[in-house]
């Protein structure tokens, strides 16, 4: 099976400034590929130039095995884009913006069915102004699956909404990944890539830090996990270092006692035979994996978000 | 697609009622001032007469005067107080008729000029005219009097069959004017707000080609702008007794092709002004000083020298000069292939123009 994307040694200057400096990567199809980044990381470029929409200073971009600048108009017909925060025609009705954008493809669904999908059917008579933030969203998502596309971009799907409306957006990007499609997104979220995507590229300063699973980028950290640990006195504080899989011990104001560990099973256990040794009686033990946010900071040394 | 397009865009348009009141408001204020105001009949002339002589002569002269058209003759007696009244210029023109005026020129060998007095303010635009009008009738109130033969009598044929005024010479100027304005200042500020708002790139990434979406913008704006024409020759028609008296049709032909012109500057603003206030700004500064430039309201023939031939080249000037044409001498628009070479020759810079700065981001 072709890959849905494959991007090879892509290059993009403005200017002198470096904003893609030679990355490579494979999106395979039917996935929810991410890529995670800061602002200012090359997310969007990188993005419109698989799109088309910017010409690479160097390197390959290829969707559904087409080269995307040498066959742009057929690259078009089969992807469905949705840019970071763009608007819609403001004096048309929702159901007129997807009836002309459908008409610009051979192929396209039906507005209602759009509409009924995304949930804004009320809507569909509508200008985009009167829509909500998340509204207007959802709305810019089912104008990108007009031309029913393989391949789906969305830039930033949730940036500026609140929890809930980011929530009820996620249930819908994967109910459209489990239409079949292939799904590439950017976001500055580690929740969201976590729960969203099958595969994450950490994108930092121009260039990809890492890419692989969620899941296995975390595990590859030196320290996937944090024991916390308290007593129902006071917890004695030798011999906690010595612990199998510990490699730092910190604790916090309220005396609990934090336990970095490189492999949580061991350490529990280890954990536990030191409680009954010592006579503690531990009142709470809580594993708590490492997220894709101390991955980045471990990759870049710095937050993702200032 | 280029008709659901252009549908989709005229859509907007009309749904825009703002930019669409302004479109029209624009030129149907102008429409209605000049209409109202009437500004090509000159103002009427007061003029105050001191009769001292009252015989026959000069109450004929008098009766005379006062039925000229345009004046508006009152007699009084005060002749201080008269001349008071033009000095502080409450009045225009005085006149003093001596004492005995007919008896002085019945007077044989009597042949020294009579003094006949007219008063008037130095600064007074219109004096010229008034004092030849009034010489004029002194000369010939003397002539019948001295029955001096008249050797060669000039007669006045008014060869004008149809009384053009200026508010007919106008009415072409605001439907050019208006089309022009809006074509550019509407355009530009649409494409500047679609570019800021993302909406031309969003476009980009659609197979949708790049010709189609300018035709589509013209033809919606070409469609417009025949909109905008009829209804403001109708205005100027209907409630302000203007006249055209050529063909619409032909005005209506000239409008769209110079509106091609208009629509590319547009495309042009909308492409190098940074943001929607910018490209307003810029299409008011093109569109205004050519709408005085190129003869909206004086002909442009009262600009000096060189300026007068450059502006003949300002692609408003040539779609007056034709609309002119067509609207008061019932011409042909194809009877003016100098101004349809000027406006051919603006169609092709402006289209290359408006399409080498185009962008979508
Ligand atoms: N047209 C341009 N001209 C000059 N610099 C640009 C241009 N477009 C992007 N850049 C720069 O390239 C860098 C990457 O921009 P890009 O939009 O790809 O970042 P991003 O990862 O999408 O950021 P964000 O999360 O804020 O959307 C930024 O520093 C940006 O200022
Ligand atoms: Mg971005």
């Amino acid at each position: 099976m072709t890959e849905a994307i494959e991007v090879e040694g892509l290059v993009k200057r403005f200017g002198s400034f470096t904003a893609v400096d030679g990355i490579s990567f494979t999106v395979h199809q039917g996935e929810v590929f991410g890529i995670l980044g800061p602002n200012g990381a090359g997310k969007t470029t990188t993005m419109e130039i698989i799109e088309g929409l910017q010409e690479p200073t160097a390197g390959q971009t290829r969707v559904l095995g087409m080269d995307t600048h040498r066959e742009r108009a057929k690259v078009k017909e089969r992807i469905g884009v949705q840019l970071q925060a763009s608007a819609y025609f403001e004096y048309l009705t929702l159901t007129e913006i997807l009836n002309l954008f459908g008409r610009f493809y051979p192929r396209h669904l039906d507005p209602g069915g759009l509409l009924a999908k995304v949930g804004l059917v009320d809507k569909a008579k509508a200008t985009v102004g009167r829509l909500s933030g998340g509204q207007k969203q959802r709305f810019t998502i089912a104008a990108a699956l007009v031309n029913d596309p393989e391949v789906v971009f969305l830039d930033e799907p949730t940036t500026g909404l609140d929890p809930q409306a980011r929530r009820n957006l996620w249930e819908f990007i994967q109910a459209i990944h489990q239409d079949g499609r292939t799904i590439v997104l950017t976001t500055h979220y580690m929740e969201e890539a976590q729960l969203l995507c099958q595969r994450v590229a950490i994108m930092d300063a121009a260039k990809i830090a890492a890419l692989d699973t969620p899941h296995d980028l975390v595990r590859r950290l030196p320290v996937p996990y944090e024991i916390r640990v308290t007593a129902a006195g006071s917890l004695p504080q030798d011999n906690l270092a010595g612990l199998a899989g510990v490699k730092e011990v910190a604790f916090d104001a309220d005396g609990a006692c934090r336990l970095r560990s490189a492999n949580a099973a061991r350490t529990l256990q280890a954990l536990m035979a030191w409680a009954s040794e010592k006579g503690v009686a531990l009142a709470e033990v809580e594993v708590v994996p490492a997220n894709l946010e101390d991955v980045f900071l471990a990759l870049t040394g710095h937050q993702l978000r200032d | 697609m280029l008709l659901a397009l252009t549908l989709a865009n005229l859509k907007m348009i009309l749904r825009n009622r703002q930019a669409l009141f302004w479109a029209m408001a624009f030129p149907l204020i102008f429409v209605t001032i000049f209409g109202l105001f009437r500004l090509d009949q000159p103002p009427t002339i007061n003029l105050l007469v001191v009769d001292h002589a009252q015989d026959s002569l000069s109450t004929a002269l008098v009766k005379n005067l006062a039925g000229l058209e345009r004046f508006e003759v009152a007699e009084v007696q005060d002749e201080e107080r008269a001349r008071r009244d033009v000095q502080d210029g409450e009045v225009g023109y005085l006149l003093v008729i001596p004492e005995g005026l007919a008896e002085k020129l019945a007077t044989p060998g009597g042949n020294q000029p009579v003094p006949i007095e007219l008063v008037y303010d130095r600064g007074s635009q219109t004096a010229a005219i008034i004092i030849g009008t009034i010489q004029r009738f002194v000369q010939e109130t003397n002539q019948q009097i001295t029955h001096a033969p008249t050797v060669l009598e000039l007669k006045a044929v008014g060869v004008q069959a149809k009384n053009l005024t200026y508010f007919d010479f106008l009415l072409p100027g605001f439907v050019g004017m208006g089309v022009m304005t809006y074509a550019i200042i509407g355009l530009s500020s649409a494409m500047a707000l679609y570019r800021e708002q993302k909406i031309l790139k969003r476009m980009l990434a659609t197979p949708l080609k790049v010709r189609t979406f300018f035709a589509a913008q013209i033809m919606a704006f070409l469609g417009l702008s025949v909109a905008q024409a009829c209804i403001i020759v109708a205005a100027g028609v209907l409630f302000f007794n203007g006249h055209i008296y050529g063909n619409f049709l032909y005005l209506l032909v000239l409008v769209v092709i110079a509106n091609v012109v208009f629509l590319n500057l547009g495309f042009f603003v909308g492409a190098v002004a940074k943001n929607v206030r910018a490209a307003d700004g810029m299409a008011n500064a093109i569109s205004m000083p050519m709408m005085f430039l190129s003869g909206t309201f004086f002909p442009k023939e009262s600009l000096p020298g060189v300026l007068a031939d450059v502006v003949e080249f300002l692609p408003l000037s040539p779609l007056l000069d034709a609309m002119r044409g067509v609207a008061l001498d019932g011409k042909a628009f194809w009877q003016y292939p100098t101004e349809l070479a000027i406006l051919g020759g603006w169609i092709v810079v402006s289209s290359v123009l408006a399409v080498r700065v185009f962008r979508f981001s």
